[in-house]
């Protein structure tokens, strides 16, 4: 509980950053339009083209806007030593690691909805046919790539290259978790009932969480000592 | 000492290895359907069963090195992981060509293909990351983790997809199915293709290890320089 | 054997083999590179050492 107090009280330090400066906001939400925009001039879709290929659009723009928001995630705190003070405070690895995972989950949760307005002007996709299911494949797809967003931030937040590592490395393991969320959001456009396959993906969806936010707490002393 | 069994393994996976070629090229047969190409699976298949085995093993060396702190497991993670993904990606370029005769195509998105791909990607990732980090602690306890993430990955990439459809035939050798589904001479040249095949792998990471150990040494020396 | 299929067969051993082999050669590559490195080194610490004996010593004990 204490640590879970903890955790809350690191995101809402981020948040509060955030809020004042919205460096990440901003840079992730410009840069998620102006692919969005892009890629409706690329292939200027039709209805039914955009129903195929609009979940697939929108998870890989969240997977870049995300690791925009990743990298700023712990590099915000090398200035000033931040990093080390946190460390030797008396919040705990896991605890650091989840509340940036919080803070990344709220701050990519708003450049998607940002991107789904877009979306639905450029696109005219109805995407708000089904607004319950998707904000729950929206919320737990999300955390899933804030987690391993928050704990490879925090892996080479010390590199070299640090801006480059982070992608290279963060997508390849997210590939199961964006397949899971394409094949629900696909569904979910197209108004189609959610059938044992996208509950299958779901399930996918739900494991891929539980098992990362396990390791990345299991692991969190490894990952943040300097 | 560790030299000479070096040179031995490769003498004998040469050695194997030549009576393995003769064998696939001039005495086994055609296979009735497939014709030539199948000859493919002799190295296809004990490839990518090297490969799992690599990560399999650098994953326990991984888990290894986080308990225990010695940068033995570490050195030999890393050396196991580089040769897997290249034996990785003999599996993924001989299986394309084969495929390419007998579906058709290059490429699809099986479930074995796609664990095959994501596997190649996260340790590519693996190798790139020790490479941009130099502290030799830092380095071990970091790519230690991530192997530790990407495994797990790995495990649900496979088990997520293959509950889908899939393209890939099925399992051939008789542990898995008991039998009958692939004709026992050319069984049992997958396995004795596939021992060369590790005793490939075995040396070429034995080699490695001791670039990792040379590496490490010259790191010291250059400390004990730098202090003098 | 049939002809196309042993074009690709071909091609699918060359393969397998020049992916080896190029492996083989940048681990050659590498080991002579560390070898050649660890000479120098070594020399380094060598002329160090006959220089100012007196300071390595006292760094042994």
């Amino acid at each position: 509980m204490k640590s879970l107090a903890q955790a809350l009280s690191v995101a809402r330090k981020d948040l509060a950053i955030e809020l004042r400066t919205k460096e990440s906001i901003n840079a992730a939400g410009a840069f998620a339009v102006v692919i969005l925009l892009l890629f409706s001039f690329a292939f200027d879709p039709g209805a039914d083209a955009t129903r195929e290929i609009g979940g697939g659009l929108l998870w890989l723009v969240f997977a870049f806007a995300g690791a925009l928001i990743f990298n700023r995630g712990f590099a915000r705190e090398l200035p000033n030593d931040c990093l080390d003070t946190l460390l030797s405070s008396a919040v705990s690895g896991a605890s650091l690691l989840l509340g940036k995972s919080f803070a990344n989950l709220l701050m990519l949760l708003a450049v998607e909805f940002l991107s789904l307005f877009v979306f639905g002007i450029f696109y005219d996709v109805r995407w708000w046919l089904r607004p319950l299911e998707l904000a729950a494949l929206c919320v737990l797809a999300t955390w899933g790539i804030s987690v391993i967003g928050a704990v490879f931030g925090a892996l080479t937040v010390n590199l070299r290259l640090r801006e480059l590592m982070l992608p290279v490395i963060i997508y390849p393991l997210l590939i199961p978790l964006l397949i899971a969320a394409i094949e629900i959001t696909n569904a979910l456009f197209s108004n189609r009932p959610l059938g044992s396959y996208e509950l299958l993906w779901g399930r996918v969806l739900l494991v891929f969480d539980i098992v990362f936010t396990a390791l990345a707490m299991a692991l969190a002393e490894t990952i943040l000592v300097n | 000492m560790r030299d000479k069994f070096v040179v031995a393994l490769a003498v004998a996976a040469g050695v194997l290895l030549a009576f393995n070629l003769y064998r696939i090229f001039l005495v086994l047969p055609d296979e009735a359907l497939q014709g030539a190409i199948y000859r493919i699976i002799f190295f296809h298949v004990p490839a990518a069963i090297t490969g799992m085995i690599g990560y399999f093993a650098a994953l326990l060396l991984s888990l290894a090195y986080l308990s225990f702190g010695n940068f033995r497991y570490d050195s030999l993670a890393a050396s196991v992981v580089e040769v897997s993904v290249v034996f990785s990606v003999v599996n993924i370029v001989t299986g394309s060509i084969w495929a390419r005769v007998i579906w058709g195509i290059w490429w699809t998105w099986d479930y074995r293909l796609t664990s095959a791909l994501v596997c190649v990607l996260i340790f590519s990732g693996y190798l790139m990351l020790r490479r941009a980090i130099d502290e030799p602690t830092q380095r071990a306890r970091l790519s230690a983790a991530l192997c530790v993430f990407g495994c797990i990955d790995v495990v649900i990439v496979w088990k997520s997809i293959e509950w889908f459809r899939t393209q890939h035939p099925g399992p051939v050798l008789s542990i898995r199915t008991g039998g009958g589904r692939i004709d026992p001479a050319m069984e049992q040249m997958l396995y004795l293709n596939f021992a060369a095949i590790l005793m490939i792998a075995i040396a070429l990471v034995l080699i490695r290890t001791r670039q990792e150990a040379t590496a490490r040494e010259i790191d010291s020396l250059r400390r004990i320089a730098n202090a003098a | 054997m049939d002809a196309r299929n042993f074009t690709f067969m071909f091609y699918g051993f060359l393969a397998a083999w020049l992916i080896v082999l190029l492996y083989v050669i940048s681990l050659a590559r590498r080991g002579a590179r560390l070898n050649r490195e660890l000479e120098q080194v070594k020399q380094l610490i060598g002329a160090d050492r006959a220089s100012e004996p007196a300071r390595l010593e006292d760094r042994s004990r």
